[in-house]
């Protein structure tokens, strides 16, 4: 390589990146550093400055972007030399800080201490920092950063000379980014070099900063906060013992004046300081110290200026009495003497601040933690057995609960290292706190305190028995059943969850057996509307409680048995109409348990608690078993319980998420007996108690079976759905299998809620079959569009079904990302320009699309998809395909047949997230503003939904920002109509809501000059909105008028 | 701060966590679990219920109710502390009245000297008129025996032309903006670290 020429033609066409060729010719050896500098040579020396700085650049570059094993040690030598000779040129610092920063980080033989040393103080000599640029100096600081990670020992042995020249360099440093690091590079030196003589140019540097009231400039890009700083710079002043003297009065006399944030950020720095200074130091000030923390603990209003001020208190102590040796004379006894007087005294405000304190003496140390509570809770018993008013009680069993949670959180916390059965400093109150808890449970306002207070007791290992966790989980349990006070239960459950994690066996023997023999045997009567909120509040803490491995099991059998009853009870008459009403009950109560089970199941999926597939074998058959049985045909007029659609639905989604649970393994046989049950009748297949199903059934998909057991169609489609791509289905030919689900979806379901049940079904077999289907699908597709679709003088119905499951057989594959899928669509969007011919059918296909766009794979364990199959960007790839064919109908259309084109896109929107259309702007928001008069609700709230998050990536690019201002009159104006209900418009509560949600986007996106002439219209017309029939519409209605309000005020 | 607080150290209550009863003959869960689905609007029955539960049903009756009213008070920001009237206890969903067209809402101040309630008075009334529909009457009382002034304060809080007066007082009016900056949460916590020295 000519490097010569090489360096010279980059030089001087001032192209200061060495090229990568140049640079690997360096690291494999052929060229060597030497020759890159000698080819710089008349470059360094050359009279003119700025070829001078150029040619310098262009080594320090090389430097940096060169194997660093390339360097040696001469080579090191002469280059930090050279570098080192330039550092009093103004323009030459910065590229020669960078190559020797390099320099600086090679091993101790090539760059050595002394190397480091001689560096470092001609840096001091020879840089006037204030001269230079943040950056500038930032890598000054970055150099010394790199010298006390490397040759610390060296720079401790200059001495004082060291700090004195440091303190220097760094005086008067402003910047944020510089500080940071420079208040890490003060706590290493406070740290490990000696200081003391010179701890006052360290408290110069360091406290001179001291408190931050730093404010990151909007739209920072180094994303530095105050609190990084605080931080920061807590460390650095937390770091020597020296500070002690300077520090504390300047502690004392920056609280006179400090609040807000600076008193938080005193208060946490006091924190961290005290243990540092030592006790000595601090216990000079003890007394004033804790004079200023108790005067914000007891009278500050802000919670976190509260919190900060316990901390310090409690280290504050922690650090005068350390150990157990450190007995509690002095202070200690003065805090608690003052804090027990002010608690004397109840109803004054001061005096749960002191209990505080005193609970903070208790977590600080082992010395004080049992003397304060051998001082503390005899008084508390005495004034609670005996208060002054009755009304104090509320006040002293919260005292007691402070104190007992701080005791909770020294002894139950793990990895703790101070155990209770050591300091046994709450043994002598045993049985006057359990007094005090058991009438805490049964009090009126006591309760909240005394179940926390139980709660903590109960976690603190060794000191409870089992009989009193026990007493106090009872009267938790007659809280959690019977309280009416609407703060009192979240405290129960929280501590019912918590009792659980220590002691689950009495959780499950005692409270569970209460809470089940709670929950009534029939469904409350539709009036009984506090029966009904009883049950919910049952169900509720089950549902919390229940998510535990240990727990599970057991509410799985009771939910079950329940069930078991619920269906099997009296039969009720179709007729009557008090038989109705009853039913509504039953079934709202029946969906009500199988739901709290869903809710438990799907909690522990997403905790990923591995006992649930076991589940699958005690749970889905027992659920089925209610199901078939019900759907059997009956010779008396009772419609049984479990024929409920809503109730086979949720019991089939339970069945599915289990069964995906399964491996493939344990899946083959239960899709065996599945398909037995649907092809051959063989229905006490898949039932717990195969007595209960005569074996004369008969398949619910057979010509002549009843609405009620082509209902069952829900258990075959759940299982198919919950397939694994693994699991094996044999039938004879799988082609014939979905030849046969095509026939029943198309000709013989009743109803749309069995054809959904098919269409998914399909669905999923195509998705998770797609391989064993070989070139069987595509006959199969062409039939369905020659025989059912195409032909017009088939009944509207049959086309619309055979329409359907053209589309679903279409959305498997373009999940996949098969061909089949984009040649099969192509068709359904020819059809679209037939609008004239076929009008209905042409306006139906175009609501279709909405079938692509639906979530699949997406939101796991929820939802019709998902359990789909899918492979990465089949929503792109299909919306990328369709988007411009659709563009392009719309273009080549007039009249009214351009809508239908509109309703498919409006209909695909859901399918991509609005991101993907940024780009595409110009072209789909004019689509976009006519889709918002389309007539269907569904439509237009599609429309909106893509709208809204358009318009909050307002402010991404100009143009963007732009054209959505051009056009946000028309936006607001469109979208409005959609949020009110408008005689002869078709509308519903979720196009409602969205719409008014996206109104509710605007003024934080579009600024306000573009909006103001529509405020006072839109404040007018969301009036309206206010009197919705629906309330989750005026609360969006409230919020989004509110914004309209503050906009431009 | 320019000024002695009224009541430096209130008695501050949690949130409640608990909204509505949820007693309605079909779980609120059932409705959720409905509005989860993708409206399917090529399936012409909505939802799987056997009955016709259509979209009519569910216009209806979903009035009004006290707490739904005391769901848009409750996070207004006290003018003294950077808590809600809530944790205050100053509104409450029991002391809320609504019947056909008129909304009584009953404040408690936390002192009986309290300067501020005609200021928490006009703070409730203006996010009234905002947030319910104009067909409401509505009157903003002391909760009797709870405060030294009560009959003024309860002139001024229902006098029309008394509450427009002080609504063109443009500082006044900044200082309601600030109360009502939060009642969007409704119940929610707010960010952690609320400035409380800003007022």
């Amino acid at each position: 390589m000519d490097v010569e020429r090489v360096v010279k033609t980059q030089v001087t066409s001032s192209e200061l990146n060495p090229s990568p060729e140049l640079i690997k010719s360096v690291n494999n050896g052929e060229t060597t550093l030497i020759a890159v500098v000698q080819a710089l040579g008349p470059f360094l020396t050359a009279p003119e400055e700025k070829t001078r700085v150029n040619g310098l650049t262009y080594l320090s570059n090389t430097v940096t972007s060169i194997d660093k094993s390339k360097i040696n040690r001469p080579a090191a030598r002469t280059l930090t030399n050279f570098f080192l000779a330039k550092l009093d040129d103004f323009d030459s610092l910065s590229p020669s800080l960078s190559a020797l920063l390099v320099l600086s980080k090679l091993s101790a033989t090539t760059f050595d201490d002394d190397t480091a040393v001689e560096v470092y103080r001609q840096i001091v000599e020879n840089v006037n920092m204030k001269a230079y640029a943040q950056s500038v100096r930032h890598q000054v600081y970055q150099l010394f950063d790199s010298f006390l990670d490397k040759h610390r020992e060296a720079f401790k042995d200059m001495g004082p000379e060291f700090i004195s020249s440091y303190s220097k360099m760094v005086d008067g440093e402003k910047d944020p980014r510089n500080l940071l690091l420079l208040f890490q590079l003060d706590k290493v030196i406070l740290i490990d070099f000696d200081v003391e003589s010179q701890i006052e140019d360290m408290f110069d540097v360091t406290f001179c900063y001291f408190p931050i009231s730093f404010r990151p400039p909007p739209n920072d890009p180094y994303g530095i906060t105050a609190e990084d700083l605080k931080v920061a710079l807590r460390a650095a002043m937390s770091a020597s013992s020296h500070f002690a003297k300077m520090a504390l009065p300047l502690f004392l006399e920056k609280y006179a004046t400090s609040s807000g944030p600076a008193m938080k950020d005193l208060l946490l720095t006091m924190a961290a300081c005290f243990p540092a200074y030592g006790a000595p130091a601090v216990a000079e000030r003890g007394e004033e110290l804790w004079d200023c923390l108790k005067t914000e603990i007891l009278y500050t209003s802000d919670s976190s200026v509260e919190a900060a001020a316990l901390a310090a208190l409690e280290s504050l102590i922690r650090t005068l009495y350390p150990t157990t040796n450190d007995g509690p004379s002095g202070l200690a006894q003065l805090i608690i003497k003052q804090c027990l007087e002010n608690m004397n005294e109840p109803e004054k405000n001061h005096s749960m601040g002191s209990s505080k304190c005193l609970a903070a003496l208790v977590r600080a140390s082992p010395s004080t933690g049992p003397f304060a509570l051998s001082q503390a809770l005899p008084q508390l018993f005495r004034q609670f057995n005996v208060p002054k008013l009755p009304s104090h009680r509320e006040n002293i069993i919260s005292y007691v609960t402070i104190l007992l949670m701080a005791a909770r959180s020294v002894y139950a916390v793990p990895g703790a290292t101070r155990r209770q059965e050591q300091e046994r400093s709450l043994e002598p109150y045993r049985e006057n706190l359990l007094d005090v808890m058991r009438e805490g449970l049964r009090t009126r306002d006591l309760k909240v305190s005394a179940v926390r207070g139980s709660v903590a007791l109960a976690e603190i290992p060794g000191f409870w028995t089992k009989r009193e966790v026990e007493e106090v989980v009872q009267g938790m349990d007659d809280l959690l059943i019977n309280e009416k006070d609407p703060d009192v239960r979240p405290a129960v459950m929280h501590g019912l969850k918590t009792i659980a994690g220590v002691h689950a066996d009495v959780v499950e023997g005692v409270t569970l057996p209460v809470l089940f023999h709670t929950l009534p045997e029939t469904a409350p009567e539709e009036s009984d509307v506090d029966g009904r909120d009883a049950y919910r509040r049952i169900l509720s803490a089950l549902t919390d409680l229940c998510t535990m491995p240990a727990l599970f099991e057991t509410l799985v059998v009771r939910i079950t048995t329940r069930l078991d009853l619920l269906s099997s009870a009296t039969p009720i008459e179709e007729d009557a109409a008090t038989g109705a009403s009853r039913r509504e009950c039953t079934v709202a109560y029946a969906w009500d348990l199988l739901n709290t089970l869903q809710t438990v199941i799907s909690i522990k999926l997403e905790a990923k608690h591995v006992d649930l597939p076991k589940y699958y074998s005690q749970v889905a058959p027992r659920l089925f078993g209610m199901v078939v049985s019900a759907a059997l045909p009956r010779v008396d007029k009772v419609v049984p319980l479990f024929r409920d659609r809503r109730l086979i639905t949720i019991a089939a989604a339970i069945g599915e998420t289990l069964f995906f649970e399964l491996s493939a393994a344990k899946q083959a046989p239960v899709v065996q007996s599945m398909v037995s049950a649907f092809e051959e009748g063989n229905l006490s297949a898949i039932v717990y108690d195969q007595t209960s199903v005569p074996p004369t059934a008969g398949s619910p998909l057979r010509g002549n079976a009843t609405s009620a057991e082509q209902d069952l169609v829900a258990l075959y489609s759940a299982i198919i759905r919950g397939l694994k791509a693994d699991t094996p289905i044999e039938v004879p030919s799988i082609s014939d299998f979905l030849a046969t689900k095509v026939h029943w979806a198309v000709r013989v379901a009743r109803d749309d809620f069995q054809l959904r049940l098919m269409l998914d079904l399909i669905t999923a077999l195509v998705n998770k079959r797609v391989s064993e289907f070989g070139g069987h699908l595509e006959p199969l597709l062409e039939r369905i569009w020659m025989t059912d679709i195409q032909d017009t003088t088939q009944p509207f119905e049959l086309r619309r079904r055979g329409l359907l499951v053209y589309l679903h057989i279409t959305k498997a594959l373009a999940l996949l990302r098969n061909d089949l899928a984009y040649s099969s669509i192509q068709r359904i969007v020819e059809i679209l320009s037939l609008s004239n011919l076929d009008p209905a059918f042409v306006q139906e296909a175009a609501c279709d699309f909405g079938v692509l766009a639906e979530s699949g794979g997406k939101g796991k364990g929820k939802g019709r998809g998902a359990h789909l199959t899918t492979k990465l960007l089949h929503a792109q790839k299909l919306w990328n395909f369709l988007l411009p064919k659709l563009i392009e109908g719309d273009k080549d259309t007039e009249g009214k047949g351009r809508d239908v084109y509109l309703v498919a896109f409006a209909s695909l929107l859901p399918l991509v997230p609005s991101s993907l259309f940024l780009s595409d702007l110009p072209t789909i928001l004019p689509l976009l503003l006519r889709s918002l008069s389309l007539s269907n609700a569904a439509q237009r709230a599609n429309v909106i939904t893509a709208l809204t998050s358009i318009v909050e990536t307002a402010n991404t690019s100009t143009a963007t920002d732009k054209l959505l201002h051009e056009h946000a009159v028309t936006m607001v104006e469109g979208v409005l109509r959609s949020a009110r209900r408008l005689p002869g418009v078709e509308t519903n509560g979720r196009v409602r809501c969205t719409a008014l949600a996206a109104l509710g986007v605007f003024p934080d996106a579009i600024r306000y000059e573009t909006l103001h002439p529509v405020k006072a219209t839109v404040i007018r017309e969301l009036a309206d909105s206010l009197d919705d029939p629906l309330r989750s519409v005026r609360r969006e209605a409230v919020d989004t008028r509110d914004r309209w309000y503050r906009y431009g005020a | 701060m320019n000024r002695p607080l009224d009541n430096a150290a209130p008695t501050i209550f949690a949130a409640s966590s608990t909204g509505r009863r949820n007693d309605a003959l079909w779980a609120d869960a059932y409705s959720e679990d409905a509005a989860a689905q993708p409206e399917l609007a090529y399936l012409h029955n909505k939802r799987v219920g056997s009955d016709e539960e259509g979209s009519e049903d569910e216009e209806a009756g979903e009035e009004i109710d006290a707490y739904e009213v005391f769901d848009l008070l409750r996070s207004v920001t006290d003018p003294e502390h950077p808590v809600s009237l809530e944790q205050l206890r100053v509104v409450s969903a029991e002391d809320i009245h609504v019947a056909g067209n008129r909304v009584l809402v009953y404040l408690t101040p936390t002192i009986p000297h309290c300067s501020m309630s005609t200021l928490i008075g006009l703070s409730l009334r203006v996010r009234l008129l905002r947030a319910l529909p104009p067909r409401y009457r509505v009157d903003i009382r002391i909760k009797a025996g709870t405060h030294q002034s009560e009959h003024a304060v309860n002139k001024q809080l229902n006098d029309k032309e008394r509450v427009q007066a002080a609504l063109e007082n443009n500082h006044l009016l900044q200082v309601v903006e600030g109360c009502l900056a939060t009642a969007g949460r409704r119940g929610a916590p707010g960010p952690e670290d609320h400035s409380g020295h800003g007022h």
